[in-house]
Order: C-alpha cells, then structure tokens, then sequence
C-alpha cells in the first residue's frame, strides 16, 4: 500500500566546504549518504518511504558546478548545478546543441525545471528520462569528481539498469560535456506523453543526424529510446542500416521497424508494450524523416 | 536533527527562521512564518499551488529545502501587488473571471508573473506552456490564458 | 402546441411579494458583475481551512489504515505509538460504536471489527506535530485476518461472493432506498414504464452494448483539511473544508448520539469541492481524536496520496444498455441494467444509483423504458457524490448507443437527437409530465456553432476530423423536503448584509446570492456582503452545497428574505409618511413614493428607525429578513415500477459538440473547438455561467482523455498526479464556446435553474462519438488514451 508520507522523513543536511569534503563524506558513509542537486527526484522518493538516507550533501554551491562554458575547439561544459531552465535558454546551447535545449523543455514544467538539472536527470537513471536520449547522441561525457582521483565517462555504460547506474560511493558528477557537434548536423527529440505538454514518457524518441563522406550513405544516424528498455536504449541495427543504405522513405521505414524490433518495453502503469513497441516504430519514423528533411536542406 | 539558521527576504522583509534540514520552504512560509497564502495541494512538485519567486525564478516551494534558502529572496502572491496597487496579472484574472475556487490562483500569478517579466509578449502557446505545472481544476484555464495576455497587452 | 405545465406551484414563506414585484428583470440580474470574492483570492487573503492559525496547543492527527481490502481486525496495539513523546491520545472504532451516513448509515467512524477497503481507517494518532504523529501511526501493531474480497458488482452480486455487509438489514435507511438484506446489493431502483419486449420487435434497429465506467476521483486542487476540537462541556468544534457544514453537524450528532446544538462547524472557503467535500467523510476521525483530547484542536489533512484513495470517489459502472428505434427513427425502448461499483460504504452512494435509475434513460421522450439499477458493495474505495451524480457514467455510454442507433438506421445524429430528445410536456420515465425546457434549443445552437454540416480539413495528412455531439440531462438528487434559508440585515450606513448556510466553492455562489439579495432588495450590488465563513451557530440553516441547486433553492431562500427585509422598511416608511406601501419602492437604496415623490435613504432608518415628528417617539427597528425555500411537491416512486407524479424538482438539459482532430500515428486526440449549450432557464450571472461551462467542458475533456483509479486487487496503482492525470493548461482547447440558452424555471428566482455539474456531463461520450466520425471506430471503455485510440484503429484495419 502506498501511504507516503505528509512530509519529508528526518535526515541531516550537510553543505560541505570543498568536492573533496563531500567526496570523502560521502565515501565514509556510503549507504547513508547522498548528493543532493536539484532534489526533485530524490525529496519524490524520500516521501515515498524508498529512500531513506540519513544525509543529504548539497554539492550545488561547488567550484565550477555553475557554468555554462563553450569554446569553439573544445566544446560545451553543463555545471552539475546548472538548472535546466538557465541551459534551454542558453545562447551557446540554442546555436550548437538545439537537440538539448528541445529535450530540456519537454521536461515536467518550468518550476520544476527551475531547480531539475541535466546531471540530476542523468545519475537518477531513470529509463525515461527526457535529456538522456540527447546526451547520448551528443557525445556527452560525464566528469566525475572523486576524492581518490576524477575521471570522465561517456554515457555508453554508465546506465546499468532501472535507476541504476555506474557511480561509486564517494563519486560527484560535477560536469557534462559535448564535443562539438559534426557539421550541418541536425536532431529531434519526440515525446509521447498522456498530456500534450510535460508528463513523463510514454516512449521518447531521440533522432540525430550528419553528413558523413565516410557512411556509404553519405550519413551517420544516432538514435535513443526512452521508455522501452530498462536503460535508455540505442538501437545499434537500426543505426548501422542508416548509414549502409541511401536515405529515402523506404529506409527510414526499415530503421524504424528495427528500432521497434530492437526494444523490449513493458506494460505499466502508463502504456502497454504493444502500444509501445508501434509508438518506436512510429515516432522513429517521424523523428527520422524530421531530421533528414533538415539535412536535405543543408 | 540538526537546526539551521536561515536568514532571507519575504515579499521585502527581511527574516531569521530556525528549521530543521527537512523542512521544505512551502512548510517555513505557511507554518513558521504564518505566510498562508502559498498551498499545499501534493507536496510532490506536481500541481503548483505551491510556487513562489526564489531568487526571480518560479519553483515549486515543496520541493525546495528551506535550508536551501538562506540568502535568498522570496516572494508570494502576497508580495505582488505594491502599495495596495495590484499587479497587472492580479487585475486581469479578476477582469477576466479567471479566479473560481482560488486554490490555484497564488501559484498561477507567481507563474504568470514569471513568464511577462523574462517574455513580456508571449504567445498563447508560450502562455500554456508557462503555466503547464499549475493545475487548476474549476475555470478549464480558458480565462487564466486570457487574462495573462491582457497583462502582456498593458505593458505594450 | 403549448404544453401544460407542472399544476403545482410553490409557496415559501415571504412569498406573497414574489410576484409583485413586476416583470422587469432588475439590476443586477443577468449582469456579470465581477465575484465578491476574488479580490481576497487573487491577494492571498483567503482563509481556507489549513489557514486558520491555532496556537501552541495544535495537535497533528495521522491515520493508521488497513493495508488490506477485507479483513477482520484481530487486535490494535497502540502501547509503542503512546510511548513515543509528543504523542497525546490514540484512538480506535472501539470506542464508537455509532454508525454514520447521508442515505444509508453503514459505516463507522474507525472500522470496529471489520476493514472494507485499502485505506480504511483502523486507528487515530494525536502528536504535538504532523512529524511524530506519522512516526507513531508507524508503531501501531495491527493484525488482521484477510477475508475473502470482491472486486466486481457484477461479482458482488452473484451468490458465490462473500457478504461485505452482513448486517445490511440493521442500518438505518431512508424511506426511498432499497437495501436487500443477505446480499452485497445496497439499492435496487427499478423503473417499469411500457413493454420493452414487445416494443423491440418492433424496431428496426437495436443496439445492445456493455460498458465499463471506471472510478474516477474530483482531484480538487485542495485535499480535505479539519480541525477538531472538543470542550470539557462536551461541545464540539470543527473548522472544515466542507460543501456541507450543517450536513457534518448532523451526522456527526447523529454518529455520536448527541444533540446538533453541542457542534458547531465552520466552513471557510473550499478549494475546489465537485462534491468531494459533500457530506462527512475523513472529518469524523478528526472529531473522535479531538474526544480523546478534549481541550486541544486537531488538525487532520490528508496527503494528495489519501486524497486519492481514501476520499469518496465516484462510482463505477458495469452497464448493459439496450436501446432500439424504428426505421423513422423513433426511440421506441430502452431496457438497461446498471450495476454500480458502490464501493466498500455507500452511505451517499445509494443515491446515485437512484439517481441513475430515474434518469436511467437519458434525456429521450421514449415510451418503453426498463431500468434495474443495483448499488452493489464491493472492497473498493468509498464512494460519494462527484459532479453529474451518475448522469456522466450514465450518458458515457447512453449516448454512444443513441449515436450507434442513428448511424444504423443512416440517420444524421443530430436529427436523431431532435426527433428524440425530451420536451417539455411529454412523460417521461418515471412518468412525471416535463417542465417547459430548452434541450432542442441547445441541440440546434450547438450542432450551428460547431458548423455541423461543415467537414474541416485536417492539419496534416496523417490527421482525420471529426464531430461529435451528445445531449444530457439531470435534476438535483436530494431528499424531497432538502432545504434554505436565509437572512438579509442592513447596517447602519445601509449596507446589507446576507447570511447563508450555502458554501462558495468557487462556483460563485456568494456572488450570486448579492446580485439576488440586491435585486430583491433595491440596494446597488456594491453595498451588499455576504457573512462568511458560514457557520452553523449563526448561519441559517441549507441542506448542502450540492447537486446544483443553490442558485435555485438558496437564491429563492434569499430573494424571500430579501423581499421580506424590503416589506418591512416600506411599512415602517409608509407609516412615517402615512401614505400605502404599495406606492413605495426602494431603487438604487433610497425609499421612494410614487405617489408623494418623497424620498428617504436607507441610512441609519434601518438599524434606528424613523422618529415621529415633534420628538413623540419612534417608528421601526433593526431589519431583518428572513426568506426560505424547501420543495413541497416531490412525490415518491413506486417500489416495483418506479413511478411517480413528481420524481424531481427539476431538469437542466444541455448539450456539448466537439471537433477532434486524431494523430493516426500516436492515436492522440485533440480537441479543435469545442461547444456547451446549456439552458440555465437565467443566467443571473452570465460570465459566470459561462465560466462554468468552460470549466465542466475541460474537466470533462480530461475524464475523457485520461482519468481512472487504476485499482487492481484493491490496490490504487496510481494515487498520484504522477499517473493520475488532468488536463493541463496545455491541453485546454483554444475555442470553447459556452451558449446560454434561458428556458425559465416556474419555480427559480427569475427562472434561473443550476448548471454547476451538467457542465461536464456529456463530454466522454461527445469526444467518443467525434472519434468515431474521424475515424470509424470506437476505442471500448473510457478514458480514450492515445493508446485505446490507436490500438482500436489497429484492429479495425485502419492503421497498420
């Protein structure tokens, strides 16, 4: 029986000094602890009696997790900290990553996306999470921060399963990061909710393309799926068909029926798996057909 | 549980509140500061009855730590009007008949306020999707969305 | 052909000047004069309930709830929650043993021995904060022994299923419900007009359909909030969100065994009510909290999760519909059989499924009609009124199957509807002759306004049109004799002040009420209040803020006190003056003769009264009017047939038109324009009315698209805004047109009749019936999900 509670259970809320003061007070207290950024997922769940951590780290205050950086070599920089309102009207984001920006808005609603943040979303790992498709066409790298020593992950593995992911106890992500995108590249993120605006995903569709003389197709596709996996989902076959094949309505349709073949939702409380498997299938198509009637125009 | 001093500005006043680390700045504004106007309606960041202006921007004040707050600057419906003279939004949702039961009606000026002061001329879509995170259920938003472009055509 | 009216007319008291006061409509009746209220919403001013500043001595309740759907309680164990500090009381059924309910009393204030539903409260938690009652509420030991559950009505209703009630024959009933005793059926309405049998060899076509109304819930954006608190002299107290405060003080003394005059329940303003807040629901467990810690308000609210699932919800409905008319079209009979959901009490519920049953053949003159309409008990949430009381589960199927009919006989649904649609005159099924109404009027403004005969293009290629129409009807469910009253007083610099025991819900009905008050009195409407928050220690008395029937019944009660207010300043003027008080008049607030041409303000006169001249005395007092209204002329209805002179006060009728316009890619809907047309018989407050009809048409819209309580075994699978969705400002269609159609109510103040639950009544299947036009099918059980939608186009072949 769901019987959450009127407000948020006890813990104690730590704002530490320095990453290194959080990563060390979150190492020691490994199923204690937990980082706080933009608490929309994390106060939902405490209320909801599934997590119960005894503290929350508020690391949003932190050296460079406030930034938004591009440079024209290196790319673009995202802060942990940064809400997804400030990254959606970013000048730099809106002239090279558009996709992000789109997928941002889809989220929730703009309170909500006032304190939501793209590294928020991704560590939460669910399979429906509306920026994860964008990301991870984007090339997105997390920089992580650890007391031990940092690293930087691509997106590939870092999803392990239903609100899962590769993270250790003592890890911040203090960053995400996107090369710059290949030239004349151009994205579409489709969002199938019960409301016409906001919701979670029914099924999301994230499609992305570029020229690529390399292809045989002359160009390369990258798509995600929201919603019909345990993980965000790459449909590898439907991308390697994109790039073998000229592009026209046949092939397009063929991605898709692979894209479909290629999930495995399930029935839940908001779609069924049937209904499911044609939504990828269609919205594939559609997001597909968006994508390289921009790249015709180019 | 620890207590926290917090020090913040509410709709022009300056504040020092005591709160534990789980109180959320919805429960400090309706039940230490007695500031009742703001609502409760799911505790979730769900239905926006609860948004208030934390440092110019719209949030939904349940799921915002009052520790959160401290140095910040907060306003709620009651801070809009100035001076007794009631904000342009304030004026045209009663112009409008915008306002049924009332519930929704704080989180929706904070909302509408918002949006004219970062989009001074909105579109109907643009306006919608502003308010997309307040739900209302008695007007069926028809007189909201009029009375917000009204707003947007005075300061034209 | 004219058609003759109802011969009984209503008398109330102070009525004898309902009549003289002249055929003009005076102002501001039928002007949108701005709501009385929203300067204190729009400010944050507002009181509602949660507002209310207690001081130190606020307790916090949090209730402790069965996780089971049926089960017998074995033992509570509250030692380790009383044990906890901060904690002050606990308390359990064991200590009240009375029953509670509107319409049937079946259910306890805690179970006593029995749980019903998940959610059932078993236990109570009184603590210095809502923190550590929700810790202690934690540490209460329950065992239970889980029984046998039922899930269906139709289940519910067969001999294999468990007895949920098995002291179903011991409960107090009113005398128009039929409980059968041995069974989980907790009302059985019957109606027996013609022969359907050999009515259907008669007809052409025949449509024969089952539908599977889900549950929904109101979702106000307000859950329930109470504060109780109880004396050392036994008096209770309640503060609540509440459509109904004198309802609450008499079930609640009632439910006690103690005298109405010991509780007093103040109602602030309600966040939103669509009939949630109706009757006594989670206040009672506020109140035996409170007698345990006498002294001490306590404050309950429930979480927007219990709001879900531990507030009344509607009912659902297993119906099977017949319905047949000839080759011209002619309805000639309807035999349907109703099982309601009624949840695991139906103490309010009952009602419904006779509501259902009398209005069991929707707004159609047909002359066979056979009804059977079972409220059966099931191990679900607790049902209760929710706007449209039946009439949206009803028509969501019923008129489906009226459109099916035309469209089986090639008739255009909108003839269809007018060859059919009830008139006033014609008997209808329960035998009563119809008041003059103006459903055709609206059909045909309707179907006008949506451009009926015009078929629009599609946005895009993989979009398809459509239209869709539906036609509804209700009147007020209530008791016979549901009363108002009210009182009008004037201050001393002639404002005027009104009471009543009605509650704003946000509906306007204070609004109203002043325009009423200050029409019937002769005052400008800006110098009329009304006392609020309504409290029964000094309210007058109303049965409840429910089934639409303020404007009609309370505005009659104020126009009678009004009315009453204004006789007594004429004669006290026209005795200063010696002149007739049928040649005085009030206007704009100042008494004037059109005889003499003297005048006087009301100023002063009407707290003071009027000296005689050369310092000889006094004429007068303080004014006070005092009006009410209560239906004399409802008659019952056969056990057996349903039959009866008057079944009801009265119809609204209406009708609702949308264009769709459906994604065949997504099975998305969305809705181009939609229109409302409803006769109001007057519209005292235009704007507001309109309001209504644009709120009932997006709320409706939203049951259409993706409301239901996902319950499996019991269990809500979405208790949540998170999966229980509501439209959003984004899915609100950009062209709603709301018409007012004025066919006057004999009996309304200036014949104004209610609107506030038809408003959402036919939309489901309006948008069912659009889809179907779009796209050729139709998409089974509402709500009509992008997915219903697509999968159905998926199996009819038109997608692939």
């Amino acid at each position: 029986m769901i019987n959450p509670h009127p407000g948020l259970p006890e813990f104690d809320y730590i704002k530490p000094a320095s990453l290194d003061e959080a990563s060390r007070f979150l190492a020691q207290h490994p199923a204690e602890a937990r980082p706080l950024l933009g608490g929309t997922d994390c106060f939902v769940r405490m209320r909801d009696g599934l997590w119960n951590p005894k503290y929350l780290v508020d690391v949003k205050h932190l050296d460079g997790m406030d930034r938004i950086e591009f440079d024209p070599t290196l790319g673009l920089t995202i802060g942990a900290a940064v809400n997804m309102n400030r990254v959606i009207a970013s000048p730099e984001v809106n002239k090279h990553y558009p996709l992000l920006a789109e997928a941002a808005h889809t989220v929730a609603s703009y309170q909500l996306r006032t304190r939501a943040t793209i590294v928020g979303n991704l560590c939460n790992a669910s399979p429906a999470g509306d920026t994860t498709g964008a990301c991870i066409v984007l090339g997105g790298k997390l920089h992580i921060f650890n007391a031990k020593g940092e690293r930087t992950e691509g997106l590939h593995s870092f999803f392990t399963g239903p609100g899962k992911t590769a993270l250790h106890p003592g890890d911040i992500v203090s960053a995400i990061s996107f090369p710059i995108p290949p030239s004349n590249c151009s994205g579409r993120y489709l969002k199938l909710g019960r409301n016409k605006v906001g919701d979670l995903a029914i099924v999301g569709v994230t499609a992305f393309g570029y020229p690529d003389a390399s292809a045989p197709s002359g160009f390369r596709f990258k798509i995600a799926l929201a919603s019909v996996a345990p993980i965000p989902l790459v449909p590898a076959r439907a991308e390697a068909l994109l790039a073998e094949k000229a592009i026209n309505e046949t092939t397009i349709a063929e991605a898709a029926q692979l894209a479909m073949d290629a999930c495995t939702p399930i029935d839940d409380v908001r779609g069924g798996a049937r209904y499911r498997k044609y939504m990828v299938r269609n919205m594939t198509r559609q997001g597909l057909s968006d994508v390289w009637a921009c790249l015709n125009q180019n | 549980m620890s207590l926290h001093r917090i020090n913040l500005t509410v709709n022009g006043s300056k504040e020092q509140v005591d709160v534990p680390s789980n109180w959320t700045l919805l429960q400090m504004l309706r039940e230490k500061l007695a500031i009742t106007g703001t609502k409760n309606g799911c505790s979730a960041g769900e239905c926006g009855a609860c948004t208030v202006m934390l440092n110019d921007e719209p949030v939904n004040s349940c799921m915002v730590l009052a520790v959160e707050c401290d140095g910040a600057v907060v306003i709620t419906v009651e801070g809009l009007a100035q001076d007794g003279k009631l904000d342009p939004v304030q004026e045209e949702i009663i112009k409008a008949g915008g306002v049924q039961c009332g519930f929704c009606t704080p989180g929706v000026l904070i909302s509408a306020r918002a949006l004219l002061d970062r989009n001074p001329h909105p579109t109907e879509f643009q306006i919608r999707d502003a308010l997309v995170g307040n739900l209302c259920r008695c007007t069926g938003y028809v007189r909201i969305i009029e009375a917000v472009k009204n707003a947007a055509q005075r300061s034209a | 052909m004219p058609k003759k009216v109802s011969s009984v007319s209503p008398r109330s008291v102070g009525d004898e000047s309902l009549r003289s006061v002249g055929n003009e409509i005076p102002s501001p009746i039928g002007e949108s004069v701005t709501r009385i209220d929203a300067h204190e919403k729009v400010t944050g001013a507002a009181i509602f309930a949660d507002d209310i500043q207690f001081g130190p001595n606020l307790l916090y309740a949090r209730i402790v709830r069965s996780p089971h759907p049926h089960a017998l309680i074995k033992k509570i164990d509250a030692r380790k929650a009383l044990a906890l500090p901060g904690v002050k009381a606990v308390a359990t059924g064991a200590d009240f043993p009375g029953y509670l309910g509107l319409y049937l009393q079946d259910r306890h204030i805690f179970c006593r021995s029995r749980a019903r539903y998940i959610g059932d409260p078993v236990a109570g938690v009184a603590a210095v904060t809502e923190e550590i009652a929700d810790q202690a509420a934690a540490l209460i030991e329950v065992e239970y022994e889980p029984l046998p559950p039922v899930f269906d009505p139709e289940y519910g209703i067969s001999p294999q299923a468990p007895l949920l009630h098995p002291k179903l024959g011991d409960y107090k009933v009113a005398n128009f419900i039929f409980p059968e005793p041995g069974t989980n059926i907790c009302n059985h309405f019957k109606i027996r007009k013609g022969d359907v049998d050999e009515a259907f060899k008669k007809c052409t076509a025949i449509v024969e359909r089952k539908y599977h109304i889900p549950q929904i819930q109101h979702v106000p954006i307000e859950t329930h909030v109470v504060v109780a608190r109880a004396d050392e002299g036994d008096r209770l107290t309640i503060w609540a969100s509440s459509q109904s405060p004198f309802a609450q003080r008499d079930l609640i003394a009632k439910g006690l065994g103690i005298s109405q005059s010991k509780i007093q329940v103040i109602a602030p303003y309600v966040g939103g009510g669509f009939g949630s807040k109706a009757g006594v629901s989670m206040e009672a467990l506020a109140v035996a909290i409170a007698l345990k810690v006498k002294g001490r308000p306590v404050k309950l609210r429930l979480t927007r999760e219990e709001e879900f699932y531990t507030a009344f919800v509607r009912q659902g409905l297993v119906g099977y519909f017949k319905m047949g008319c000839d080759k011209d079209g002619n309805m000639l009979a309807i035999d349907n059989r109703y099982y309601w959901d009624g949840g695991a009490y139906t103490e309010y519920g009952v009602n419904m499924t006779r509501a259902g049953g009398y209005s069991g053949s929707g707004p159609y003159d047909v002359p066979n009609v056979h009804i059977d309409s079972y409220c059966v008990y099931t191990n679900h949430p607790v049902t209760g009124p929710m706007r449209g009381f039946g009439m949206p589960e009803l028509h969501a199927a019923l008129e489906q199957c009226t459109d099916e009919l035309a469209h089986e006989i090639g008739m255009d649904p909108v003839e269809f509807r007018l060859k059919n649609c009830v008139r006033g005159g014609d008997i209808i099924a329960t035998g009563m002759r119809m008041h003059p109404i103006g459903l055709a009027e609206c059909i045909e403004k309707a179907a006008k306004a949506i451009e009926w005969d015009k078929k629009s293009k599609p946005s895009a290629p993989n979009k398809k049109r459509g239209k869709g129409i539906a036609i509804m009807w209700k009147a007020p469910a209530m008791p016979p004799n549901a009363g108002s009253s009210a009182y009008v007083k004037l201050n001393e610099d002639a404002t005027v002040s009104v009471s009543v025991g009605g509650q704003e819900l946000g509906q306007g009905t204070f609004t109203v009420m002043a325009q009423i008050a200050a029409a019937a009195l002769g005052v400008p409407f800006d110098t009329v209040r009304v006392a609020t928050p309504v409290d029964t220690k000094y309210s007058p008395y109303e049965w409840q803020t429910v089934a639409s029937r303020l404007t009609w019944s309370m505005g009659n009660a104020v126009r009678a006190a009004a009315l009453d207010a204004r006789k007594q300043i004429l004669e006290l003027v026209a005795a200063s003056w010696g002149e007739d008080p049928g040649d005085l008049d009030i206007k704009n607030g100042t008494v004037i003769s059109y005889k003499s041409e003297e005048q006087i303000s009301l100023y002063n006169i009407v707290i003071y009264g009027i000296p005689l001249p050369n310092d000889q005395g006094w004429l007068g007092g303080p004014i006070t009017g005092r009006g009410n209204f209560m239906p004399t002329y409802v008659t019952g209805l056969d056990k057996d047939t349903g039959q009866g002179a008057r079944a009801v006060v009265h119809y609204t009728t209406g009708c609702q038109a949308v264009e769709v316009e459906v994604d065949t890619d997504t099975g998305k809907v969305d809705v181009v324009r939609a229109v409302a047309a409803f006769d109001v018989g007057k519209a005292i407050n235009p704007e507001m009315v309109r309001a209504q009809m644009e709120g009932g048409m997006v709320q409706g819209l939203s049951t259409a698209f993706f409301e239901a309580l996902r319950l499996k075994d019991g269990v809500l699978t979405n208790p949540s805004f998170v999966d229980y969705r509501i439209a959003t400002s984004t899915d609100a269609p950009s062209d709603i047109q709301a018409i007012i159609v004025e066919v006057p109510q004999e009996d309304g103040p200036w014949g104004a009749r209610g609107i506030g639950e038809h408003a959402m009544v036919p939309t489901i299947p309006a948008v069912a019936n659009a889809i179907f036009d779009a796209v050729g099918v139709r998409a089974g059980n509402p709500p009509y999900s992008a997915e219903k939608v697509y999968l159905a186009m998926l199996e009819a072949g038109i997608v692939k």
